[in-house]
């Protein structure tokens, strides 16, 4: 999972990029590769929820997702949780800069 | 034996039931199961809004005309509006929900993501305002080499 949280004006952007084959049935079994996609992702800045996805096997492999929130300052930690079809889950963090 | 049976049961109930909670607060894939496996935009939507009216032109979709990589084509959605739930969906792949995105509160409605489309086809985006009503915009997307499965 790779995090870049930058404060422009009042709003932080973020770009997230994470890490997974996001195979679905029918790539499953062309690919003969087991069926294994992120299925939820969260962001949270200061324990409070500031965007979430809810996510199919259509992204792209390792998906990618820029988002913009306001209410946040320089130096406040940004905290991303995922989880995938067979309920794995990843944390990461990153300070907005 | 049967004791240790029953705590062990016990430990497995409570981590499953803590799990989701902690990490989300709508999951749109447990919620809407029927949402994520309808073929096509129209049934995915329903699903997930239901069919009431919605408003055109205040979405804007950012889209490459023409995709030369069907695996990663960029999607951008951009709106003036506050929006608190944002769906993306497309008619290429053999189902249509790709993500549903939700901004609670101080969500600004500027995002990008990349999907997969495996041949051309419409993109469509309904999104939930704070005042309640529902927006849509929807763009053609041309793909040259398709992505899904390949």
């Amino acid at each position: 999972m790779k995090i870049k949280a930058k404060l422009q004006k009042d709003a932080t952007e973020v770009k997230l990029l994470l890490t997974s084959p996001m195979v679905g049935k029918e790539e499953s079994a062309l690919k003969k590769v087991e069926i294994e996609y992120i299925t939820h992702v969260t962001a949270k800045v200061n324990g409070k929820v500031v965007w979430e996805a809810s996510t199919g096997p259509f992204l792209s492999k390792d998906p990618y997702f820029m988002f913009n929130f306001k209410g946040a300052k320089a130096g406040d930690e940004i905290v991303i949780d995922t989880i995938d079809n067979k309920g794995k889950t990843e944390t990461d963090k990153a300070v907005i800069k | 034996m049967k004791r240790r049976k029953f705590l062990s049961l016990g430990a497995v109930a409570a981590a499953a039931s803590v799990l989701p909670a902690s990490l989300s607060a709508t999951d749109y894939v447990a919620t809407a199961p029927k949402a994520w496996e309808a073929p096509t935009s129209k049934e995915a939507i329903e699903a997930l809004f239901g069919s009431a009216a919605m408003i055109d032109g205040q979405i804007e979709i950012k889209a490459p005309k023409l995709a030369e990589n069907g695996g990663a084509v960029p999607i951008g959605i951009k709106s003036k509006l506050e929006l608190t739930t944002i769906a993306l969906f497309q008619d290429a792949n053999p189902r249509s929900a790709v993500v549903v995105f939700e901004m609670p509160e101080n969500g600004i409605a500027d995002l990008q993501t990349k999907i997969k489309m495996r041949k051309t086809a419409n993109v469509t985006v309904v999104a939930k305002g704070k005042d309640g009503k529902l927006y849509s915009a929807v763009q053609k997307v041309e793909v040259s080499i398709g992505g899904c499965g390949g």
